[in-house]
């Protein structure tokens, strides 16, 4: 998806590149490319070229996944997931982590993780441990939900102590707002 | 004008035995203070008979300030002994300071100093109205320990001017990121100087002192598991006092050794209470949300703790059995950290308002509440155990320190470097 995202975001730059500079051959060159070419068809008929190239971009991640370590899958599987302030149920648009999470777990039987809860600055510290600790063990029950085995899953909270993003900005404490994921064995 | 409230006869000491007491009670002084690694010094008291009379009575809404002149002399370190021994009463708000040649001071507090061999100050306080010494004391110390010295020195006049025992031998532990990032435990003296490392293991985070100021019970997460340990103050040894699955946190302390803590270990956060030997659990609440940083109350019959069975945050209380809860905060959607004031009269804690924490008093009943602190975000607060000051942290003037003010709000002086780091502070109980 991400990549279909930054593609789409490279045509319209290519776009824009056209209509402000004065190198336009520079930015007409770009389609060569084989991948540029798909991605500018992509442009032109939306609704069905969305849909081929992502069955490629699947392709190309299964090719991609035999050279590719277990360590760098395994990161790409584990994003961390987000909360809203002082919640800790788990927001739709995180479920699709979850089970991909859940289904990579599925794969990797021997595999066991520990899920870190963690929150913004705003709150009291102990009241954060509290709520990292309600954070992780959502992340845990959805993914018990989706038939992990729980003995494979650790939760701890860390509050507020361990911050991803020191800024005092809206930005920043959402990032913080977060379950990370760490592979332990 | 004077405000002569009550007097009082000082007990009538003879000369030997009152030696032999004290000569006793020094060296349960040298136990409990080696371990703090200050060098123990001896007070000899001489005998006095006398009057006692109350000059300031602190529980009188309107305090006067009553003019004092303290004068050092005799020595380089005379100085200082007299700067320290100023700030510390200059911090209860209840004395001016007059210089030694001009008049007006009703109290004259004479310090002696030889610093022949190690530190001797003769104290000797006179009530310049009357016309009579009020109290003649001398401090030996075998060491040049100027700022205990200066602290004990200041007890004593307080002491005389209040009938009340001052704090300034008291000390605060908190929390200092170490340079691992993880935070570490650390001890200072009530005025932020002589801080020392004391627990360096693990990420730490609630603590609390026994009453008898012996050892400190923490919260340290170490290997992902969160448990409770009890520090040793005279040996710095730790050992684990509840260890289980979930988030076990410590919350305080009552005079009959009890510890009041939550723990997550059935799942959602509750409270408990268990005995400085990890012996005597009970289980005194059960609710589906979070329910934590419980604290006793001075005579140990109550409970304070937050919960968010009513949606956010909020200050409880109950008897320490566990039964008749009663919310005390309706104010604000998201109140927490509470501290009993000494009196059990009051709850400090801390209160969101305008997405900014502060730290706030309320009658333990919820009937009465006041605002403390208005700049920054306010945190932690805890009591000295007199109840006059109230220690906390801050983010005022940047980075998070240690502040002091006193219970009316006044007085709010930062107490730890500017440029370090320190939050979530905890006042001893009188140590001595």
């Amino acid at each position: 998806m991400k990549k279909i995202l930054i593609i789409i975001l490279l045509v319209f730059a290519a776009g824009c590149a056209k209509k402000y500079t004065k190198a336009p051959d520079e930015a007409v060159k770009a389609p060569e490319k084989p991948l540029m070419e798909e991605t500018i068809e992509m442009k032109e008929e939306v609704i069905e070229e969305v849909e081929i190239p992502a069955d490629e971009m699947v392709r190309e991640e299964d090719m991609a996944s035999q050279e590719m370590s277990a360590e760098e899958m395994a990161r790409q599987v584990f994003q961390d997931i987000l909360f809203d302030y002082d919640k800790y149920d788990i927001r739709a648009e995180a479920r699709q982590t979850l089970d991909s999470v859940a289904s990579f777990l599925n794969d990797e039987k021997d595999l066991t993780i520990a899920i870190e809860g963690h929150c913004d600055e705003r709150g009291t510290n102990e009241y954060n441990l509290a709520l990292g600790e309600k954070r992780s063990k959502a992340t845990k029950n959805y993914l018990v939900s989706l038939g992990t085995s729980p003995e494979r899953i650790t939760v701890v909270t860390y509050g507020e102590e361990k911050q991803l993003c020191m800024d005092h900005t809206e930005d920043c404490w959402q990032l913080n707002r977060r379950a990370h994921f760490v592979v332990l064995k | 004008m004077r405000i002569k409230l009550k007097t009082e006869k000082l007990e009538v000491r003879s000369n030997k035995s009152e030696f032999q007491r004290h000569t006793f009670k020094c060296r349960v002084l040298i136990c409990t203070i080696i371990l703090l690694t200050i060098t123990p010094f001896s007070i000899l008291w001489t005998p006095y008979t006398v009057d006692a009379k109350i000059y300031i009575d602190i529980s009188s809404p309107a305090i006067r300030k009553l003019p004092v002149t303290i004068n050092a002399k005799g020595s380089t370190k005379a100085r200082e002994l007299e700067w320290i021994t100023k700030a510390d009463l200059e911090a209860t708000g209840m004395f001016t300071f007059v210089d030694p040649d001009v008049p007006g001071a009703e109290i004259i507090a004479n310090m002696d100093v030889d610093t022949g061999s190690g530190l001797r100050v003769v104290l000797s306080v006179n009530d310049l109205i009357e016309g009579k010494e009020v109290l003649k004391k001398r401090f030996d110390a075998s060491k040049l320990i100027i700022r205990p010295m200066a602290h004990s020195i200041a007890n004593d006049i307080y002491k005389v001017a209040t009938g009340k025992k001052g704090v300034f031998r008291t000390r605060i532990s908190y929390l200092s990121p170490l340079p691992s990032g993880r935070k570490g435990i650390r001890l200072m003296d009530w005025d932020g100087f002589n801080s020392k490392r004391i627990v360096t293991r693990g990420l730490n985070s609630s603590h609390s002192w026994t009453q008898d100021g012996k050892y400190l019970l923490f919260s340290s997460e170490r290997n992902r598991k969160w448990r409770i340990y009890i520090l040793d103050f005279k040996t710095l040894k730790e050992s684990i006092l509840f260890s289980s699955k979930g988030l076990n946190l410590v919350g305080g302390t009552s005079k009959d050794d009890m510890v009041s803590f939550s723990s997550s270990r059935d799942g959602s956060s509750e409270i408990y209470i268990i005995n400085t030997f990890g012996k005597k659990m009970k289980k005194l609440t059960r609710s589906f949300g979070i329910d934590l940083s419980p604290v006793f109350s001075p005579e140990g019959d109550k409970i304070a703790f937050v919960s968010d069975r009513s949606g956010g945050p909020q200050i409880y209380t109950m008897d320490s059995n566990g039964k008749g809860i009663q919310r005390v905060t309706f104010q604000g959607s998201y109140n927490t950290s509470p501290a009993w004031s000494p009196d059990s009269k009051w709850l400090a804690y801390t209160g969101r308002v305008n997405g900014k924490n502060q730290i706030f008093m309320v009658k333990s009943d919820g009937s009465e509440i006041w605002q403390l602190t208005m700049t920054g975000n306010n945190e932690s607060p805890s009591f000295s155990p007199d109840g006059l000051f109230l220690a906390f942290d801050s983010d005022r003037d940047g980075e998070r320190g240690i502040y002091i003010m006193r219970n009316t709000g006044e007085g709010q002086r930062r107490i730890t470097k500017k440029g370090s780091i320190a939050m979530s502070p905890e006042w001893s109980p009188y140590t001595n």
